[in-house]
This record gives C-alpha cells, structure tokens and sequence, in this order.
C-alpha cells in the first residue's frame, strides 16, 4: 500500500512542478547553478570511468577473440557497439545516480530539515517548482552531454589500449570503426541518456524533499534514492532496449 | 488583522488543536504559549498555511485563507515574514544574499537599490559589517537577526515568529524581544509569536493566548496574567517558587498602590 501513496505523492510532487515561475531570471539562474554542479561536478569520475571502460571492453574481447578467422577489425565494432549502447549510458547514469543523486536527496533532506524550505514556502514561493524543476531540466540539459562525452572517451580509451598494448594497429582499429555503423544506436542511446537524467534527478528529489526526521533520515533517504534509482535505470535500459531494439 | 475560527487539525487518529478561536490584534505583538506539545507550533504552522486545517478557518482581513487558491495564496504569503525556530537561513548564501533573496525573487528593483535596503534593515537589526558572512559563521543571537532582517525586508504586513528566543542567553532573548517589539510598532505589523519564555510573555504579550493540550485554555494580555485565577496558566506561568513568591509580591506592591492612590 505504501509504495503506492509514494507513487502518488512522486506524480503529485511532479505535476505541482508546472507552474508560472514568480521570476523567471532566478529561475535561470538555479538551472544554470544546477547544471554547472551535475556537469562539472560529475565531469572527472566521468571520465576516468569512461576511459577504463572502453579500455577493459577492448582487452577483453580480444581476449576472447582466439579464432584467426575473425577480423581483427571486430574488436573495434564490439567495443563501439557496446560502449554506445551499453556501457555509456546505462554505466553512467548508475555512477551519476551515486554522485547526483545522493547529493540532491541529501540537499533537498537538509533544506527540509532545517526548516528552508518553510522559508520559501511562506515567502509565496512554488518550492517544487523553484528547488526541483531545475534540477531536472539541468539533468535532462547536462547527462546526455556527460553521455555522449562518455561515448568518445570510452571508444578513445579501447582505442590506445589496443594500439599501446599491440593488440591490433591504428588503421585496423579505425577501420573495425566506420565498418557496419548503424547510427540508430546513437539514437538508442539517447533516449537512454533522456530517460535514466530523468530518474536521476526526480527521484532522488522525491526522496530528498519529502524527508521527515533529522541527519539520520537525511542519510537514509540519500541510500534508498540512490538504490530505487538504480533498480528503475535497469528497469528503464530492459523496457528501452525491448522497445528499440 | 488575523481571525482564527474553530480550528481543528487532526494527524490520524489523534487530534492536535481542538475548536481553536482566536483574534490577533492589528500592529499589536500576539503571543501563542503552552507547555511543549500544547499544539502551539501547529497552529502557527495552519495559520500560514503550512498545515492545512481539518475544520474552521483562518482570516486574514475578513478573507478565509482556506478558500484561496493558490495564486491567492501567493500574493498573500509576500505580506508575511516569518522567523523560524533554527533561523531557516539558506547556508550556501552570505547574510546579505539571504535578506536579498525575497528582494531578487519578487521586486525587479536595480542591484544599488537592493544593496540599500538590505543595508537599511540590517542597520535595523542592529547587525554592521556582516554582509558577507555565511551563516556559519554567526552567533545564534546573530542568526536570529538576520531571520528577522530577511521577513522584514519586503515590509510585511504579519511577522510570525517561531520560538525566537530558543537557545538565546537571557540577555540576547530579552534584545530579541525587545527588536521584534520595536519592529512591530515602527513597521505597524501584527506579529504572532509562539514562545514558552516568560520573560517575552511579560515584556512585550500584548495579546496573549494560553495552549493546553491543544485547547483554547486562557486569553488575555500581559497585565492580566499577574491576576489570572486560571490554575493551569498559573502552574505554567509561575512554574517555580521563586516566579509564585515573585507574584505574591507584585500582587501585594499593585495593592498597596492602589490603596494609596
């Protein structure tokens, strides 16, 4: 019954989201606050995920790759396929949930515990309007930016791995790119990136900004919306990936 | 002027506040005291709105509070100032970014006229050179100030206060009280202060409205409470025999007074 009354109160939560802003120029201000904090806050682990994963994705399926009659141009297509269809977006948006998400529950959880959100309220201030709105349109703005970058970064990291270690040449690899590119992945992706930034953001927000109690509640709210966010990007990457693919 | 009509709040099973009525008294301080757990901080929170009521309604100016819409709300809630028991300041800001805030949120005033009026009112709270200071780095009493600079800075028609005095030495209580006091006659506010500290119930109790276990238990002002027979008010209000023998004296000195005159 209680899972229930929460989705209720998440779609409500989220529907009081749409309203005139009382100053639009504030607004904007907490959209870019925001989108500075996801983008570059999450930036480097980014980053360094992205380029070890590509890497281990390149060396490993060379490893499995014993037969001499498989090109070696392969490696180049499994480690693209797999780091744009997979890898980068669904990795990702697991990691972002961790770093985003944990932060904005735990902002949100400490605004409403010492009484900041009150504030706002009785200054005639729309709070889920002025504190979540933008924190999901600057999710929706900077994660698909953080997975595209991923993309490049995860291919580029397989890429050197291959060539340093000897694995296979320059030319061979970049050939194994550009051989049977199906762009509609790119796509695919995309809509992933679109769907887990939404997660990210909302529900961590749901859990922050309905939390009841003191620090411990804080730190508990952070936990579950982290864990509910990852059991729904799994959900979401299945249902996508059997509608898309 | 605020009108409390019959309010009832229920949270499950348990009822909270019991048939409150109540009149807060326009440019007058407004006190709401009672033991802890007396109801005092949810009927605060329904008079703003933050809880809705169960039953009854709550009047600003002849107009129901309950039957507004949300928009009617709003532009309502920008005559209020309120001052939370924790400050409620926003902790990434400096002290002069939280009282600026309402300024940036609902006046499209120039950045030098903001700057002034925050100035002016922090001069008023008696707070120079703190601008920019974060609110860690403040005092509680400082904190209170700057609370009380940010509900003020958009002229407020109300001030509610939430236990203002909560973890205040004596002395910073009674300047607090002493500001909120000033504040409201020099702004002409109707202010509503929930509080258990006796000393601001003498001082600056107007008006004041005694909680017991979520009933209506006794009204009146702060010179009628020396001569109240209500056994409940006495017990709260002169809870220790230093505060009962501090009565009897000022009963006996009011008298000898009176005979003389």
């Amino acid at each position: 019954m209680h899972i229930f009354s929460a989705f209720g109160q998440y779609i409500l939560m989220l529907k009081n989201m749409f309203s005139k802003p009382e100053n639009w120029k504030m607004y904007w201000k907490e959209y870019m606050v925001q989108c500075v904090s996801i983008g570059i806050g999450s930036f480097s682990i980014v980053a360094i995920i992205s380029v070890f994963m590509g890497a281990v994705s390149a060396v490993q399926t060379a490893y499995q790759i014993t037969s001499p009659l498989i090109p070696k141009t392969t490696i180049a297509q499994v480690v693209r396929d797999t780091v744009i269809l997979e890898f980068s977006p669904t990795l990702i948006s697991i990691v972002l949930a961790g770093v985003v998400g944990s932060k904005i529950a735990s902002e949100l959880g400490n605004m409403r515990v010492s009484e900041q959100i009150d504030a706002l309220e009785i200054m005639g201030i729309n709070t889920t309007s002025y504190l979540i709105f933008p924190k999901i349109v600057g999710s929706l703005t900077v994660i698909p930016l953080l997975v595209i970058i991923s993309t490049v970064l995860g291919i580029w990291g397989g890429r050197f791995v291959t060539i340093l270690s000897g694995i296979t040449t320059a030319e061979i690899f970049d050939a194994g790119l550009l051989n049977s590119f199906n762009p509609y992945n790119i796509f695919v992706a995309l809509c992933k990136a679109y769907v887990f930034a939404f997660i990210i953001s909302s529900i961590p927000s749901y859990h922050g900004y309905y939390v009841k109690g003191g620090a411990l509640e804080i730190g508990k709210a952070g936990t579950k919306s982290v864990v509910v966010s990852c059991i729904m990007i799994l959900l979401a990457d299945y249902i996508i990936a059997a509608l898309l693919l | 002027m605020i009108e409390l009509k019959t309010i009832q709040k229920k949270f499950g099973d348990k009822t909270i506040l019991h048939d409150i009525s109540a009149v807060m008294q326009e440019g007058k301080c407004n006190l709401i005291i009672g033991a802890s757990g007396s109801g005092k901080t949810v009927l605060m929170k329904c008079i703003v709105g933050l809880f809705e009521v169960d039953s009854g309604e709550v009047l600003y100016e002849k107009k129901s509070f309950t039957k507004m819409n949300n928009e009617e709300r709003k532009q309502l809630r920008q005559q209020i100032g309120m001052l939370f028991q924790g400050s409620a300041l926003f902790d990434s800001m400096t002290v002069e970014q939280n009282v600026m805030f309402p300024l940036n949120m609902f006046t499209n005033w120039r950045l030098p006229q903001k700057q002034k009026k925050v100035n002016e009112v922090l001069e008023r709270v008696n707070l120079k050179d703190t601008n920019k200071k974060f609110p860690a780095e403040l005092s509680g009493g400082m904190k209170k100030r700057v609370g009380i600079a940010r509900a003020i800075v958009l002229n407020p028609k109300y001030l509610f206060c939430d236990e203002p005095n909560s973890g205040l030495d004596p002395l910073t209580s009674l300047l607090i009280d002493k500001l909120i006091k000033e504040i409201t006659i020099e702004y002409n506010i109707t202010t509503v202060i929930n509080t258990h500290d006796m000393n601001s119930v003498m001082e600056i109790g107007d008006y004041i409205l005694y909680m017991y276990e979520g009933y209506r238990q006794w009204e009146g002002s702060n010179k009628d409470i020396i001569y109240s027979k209500d056994e409940k008010l006495n017990e709260f209000i002169f809870a220790s025999e230093f505060l009962k023998d501090a009565k009897q004296i000022r009963m006996i000195e009011d008298k000898e007074i009176s005979n003389k005159k």
